[in-house]
């Protein structure tokens, strides 16, 4: 067996460029295959991270009715306590619940601007800063000024909201909104902070001001329209969920939770695709392997009368077979490697680095929680599995040219 | 007990519809330290039967006993192990691994038998290796070698093993009278001193010097099977 190794290493470089074709080709397909698996999987955390930090925390809290009318920011199905308890114990129960580390009440409300040139629509989120702060990702997409402070009349808006309604940070911007008894109001907030990021819904069309503010403003006061709850890892959802809900029935059936996922029309989608992606992989890795089984079945070709004479000499076709598929397995595993480890290297600068969509992804709606830029994951999991499925996929297409080899008969073989 | 017995063997090719006998029925028995030269013209049938002494092929009628077994009885792996332990095979293009050395394409065959330790091997190869006369040659590759040096590696792959057979096909062609002549005495004298047997074929004049038996061959059967004394063999 040693020896037929060393003959399969010395028949490698027997003809080096078919050998050097085929390694290139398995490389580039198990690149890619790194590459592409950790941008879906870029795409799945950032999707799932944004719609958990700006839209649902890993449960949700709301009215029934509040789900179902959520588009339109109602304000006539509030968050105000469990059977008439009020919001802070409401908030205090919930904390208590097994596994649940923190709940962040929010108030969102449909609100606008008027310019000179348009009614600008805007969504107003009244929010706890500190809790914000310490839950989502917000300090880092805040370029310029500083988060809101309760207390004060201040607002953080994004870039592009801010261009639309020509208006910088220090500057003063009057808003217009429904306040819970459906009255117009109109308040002048001072602008302290501008986000830049590429969700759109905090880009163009969200701002933020304290809680109290929002209250007090819209009449709302000790009532929100959602309470976000946080929990350790996502993965204790389910079980935390059940409890939330468990909690819930017993006391106040107006309200429900939902988790995560359930609130998400993307998450699942996203799923779903790096399902059929992985389908995608393998038959990527299989077209590579045309080019593998291509230079091995000329191989056999050209040393039909060796196989033969091997064959005449005593060596069982099974060990004709191991010889073709040891070889096929060097050059799979050599490819593997090498892209493997190209695509990883690939992800990390590029997870650094990222991509902007922003411009592909122009006419998608603000309300969708998409970020334009797309960050691939650079994980060592993905870069093992395509390095196996290379490895794997490849030996298991040298079958076709070994059982070739193996079943030529020496005398035919001898002929040629 | 004679090394090989052929009894009515017949060889049918299937060519589409058409039947093509090579073999008619061929009668033969080989002893044990016979240097046989079968010859006949082209599409006689030489190598078919070679093919069949070899236990490269199976007949389609008759029997053929090689060392008391009975070929008929083994499948596709038992004939392999057959070849493997007692016949050694030189081919008229040698057929050599052009990525091993002279020493590896020797060592090839020996390393099959999984009989022997590295140091045992070593010197099996080296032994045969100048017995051919390509001592000092042992790290050259065969695109190093002249033709003669080649077949000298083949007739050293195929008595390495000290095999109870060995079959040559048309081992001259290749070689110029000299080296012919230099290949034809390292066999006889493997044949002298190891009691090897040698089955040729062939259309050389030089070679047929040399048989002790020589066996034409017409049509698929066997036209002529003539003896010769060993003393009148070079003569």
């Amino acid at each position: 067996m040693l020896f037929l190794t060393k003959l399969v290493f010395k028949n490698l470089f027997r003809s080096k460029s078919r050998t050097i074709v085929s390694v290139i080709a398995i490389a580039f397909a198990v690149m890619v295959v790194v590459f592409a698996k950790g941008l879906i999987d870029g795409m799945i955390e950032s999707i799932t991270a944004d719609h958990i930090y700006y839209n649902s925390g890993h449960i949700k809290v709301v009215d029934g009715e509040y789900q179902k009318r959520e588009r339109l920011l109602t304000l006539a199905y509030p968050v105000d306590g469990l059977a008439g308890q009020g919001l802070e114990e409401m908030i205090s129960s919930l904390r208590n619940v097994e596994g649940v580390e923190m709940v962040i009440p929010r108030l969102k409300f449909g609100a606008m601007v008027s310019t000179e040139e348009e009614l600008v629509a805007m969504s107003g989120w009244g929010i706890n800063p500190d809790q914000e702060l310490a839950f989502t990702d917000i300090e880092d997409l805040l370029v310029e000024g500083r988060m809101v402070t309760p207390g004060r009349q201040e607002v953080v808006m994004g870039s592009k909201l801010l261009a639309k309604l020509d208006r910088r940070v220090g500057d003063e911007v009057t808003i217009l909104f429904n306040t819970a008894f459906d009255s117009l109001r109109g308040v002048t907030f001072r602008i302290v902070g501008r986000l830049e990021t590429g969700l759109k819904i905090l880009n163009e069309l969200a701002f933020y001001l304290p809680l109290d503010q929002a209250q007090q403003l819209l009449y709302m006061d000790d009532q929100v329209t959602e309470l976000l709850l946080v929990t350790s890892d996502k993965k204790l959802v389910p079980q935390v969920l059940s409890r939330v809900q468990a909690l819930l029935a017993e006391s106040d059936d107006r309200y429900q939770a939902f988790g995560y996922r359930e609130t998400s029309d993307l998450i699942p989608l996203m799923d779903l695709s790096a399902a059929i992606f992985n389908s995608i992989y393998i038959f990527l890795v299989l077209l590579s392997c045309i080019v593998v089984i291509n230079t091995m079945l000329m191989i056999v070709k050209d040393r039909t009368k060796e196989i033969g004479m091997m064959s005449a000499i005593g060596l069982e076709s099974k060990n004709i077979m191991r010889l073709f598929i040891l070889e096929g397995a060097v050059m799979g595993v050599a490819g593997s490697l090498c892209g493997a480890a190209l695509g990883h290297l690939l992800n990390i600068y590029l997870s650094k680095v990222g991509f902007d969509y922003g411009e592909a992804l122009s006419g998608m709606s603000s309300e969708v929680i998409f970020d334009t830029m797309l960050y691939p994951v650079s994980s060592l999991r993905n870069t093992i599995f395509a390095f196996v499925l290379g490895t794997v996929v490849v030996t298991i297409a040298c079958l076709i040219p070994a059982r070739r080899a193996a079943r030529l008969e020496p005398t035919e073989a001898m002929r040629e | 007990m004679a090394l090989l017995e052929m009894q009515g063997v017949k060889k049918i090719y299937e060519q589409g519809k058409i039947e093509v006998p090579a073999l008619r029925g061929i009668d033969l028995t080989v002893e044990q330290g016979e240097f046989t030269t079968v010859f006949g013209p082209s599409g006689s049938g030489k190598t078919t039967l070679l093919n069949m002494i070899g236990c490269l092929d199976k007949p389609t009628a008759g029997r053929i006993v090689f060392d008391g077994q009975e070929l008929g009885e083994l499948d596709k792996k038992g004939l392999a192990m057959l070849r493997r332990h007692h016949v050694g095979f030189i081919f008229q293009s040698y057929n050599l691994i052009p990525v091993l050395t002279a020493y590896e394409n020797v060592e090839f065959a020996l390393r099959l038998l999984n009989r022997y330790d590295q140091k045992e091997v070593k010197a099996r190869v080296l032994r045969i290796l100048a017995a051919v006369g390509l001592a000092g040659l042992e790290d050259r590759r065969p695109n190093e070698l002249s033709g003669g040096q080649k077949q000298r590696v083949a007739i050293a792959r195929a008595l390495v093993k000290e095999p109870k057979l060995v079959l040559a096909d048309e081992p001259s062609a290749n070689l110029d009278s000299k080296t012919s002549e230099e290949v034809l005495q390292v066999m006889l004298k493997m044949n002298q001193e190891l009691g090897t047997t040698f089955i040729f074929s062939t259309h050389d004049p030089l070679v047929m010097k040399y048989a002790h038996r020589l066996i034409e061959i017409r049509d698929g059967l066997i036209a002529k099977d003539q003896r010769r004394e060993q003393d009148a063999v070079l003569n």
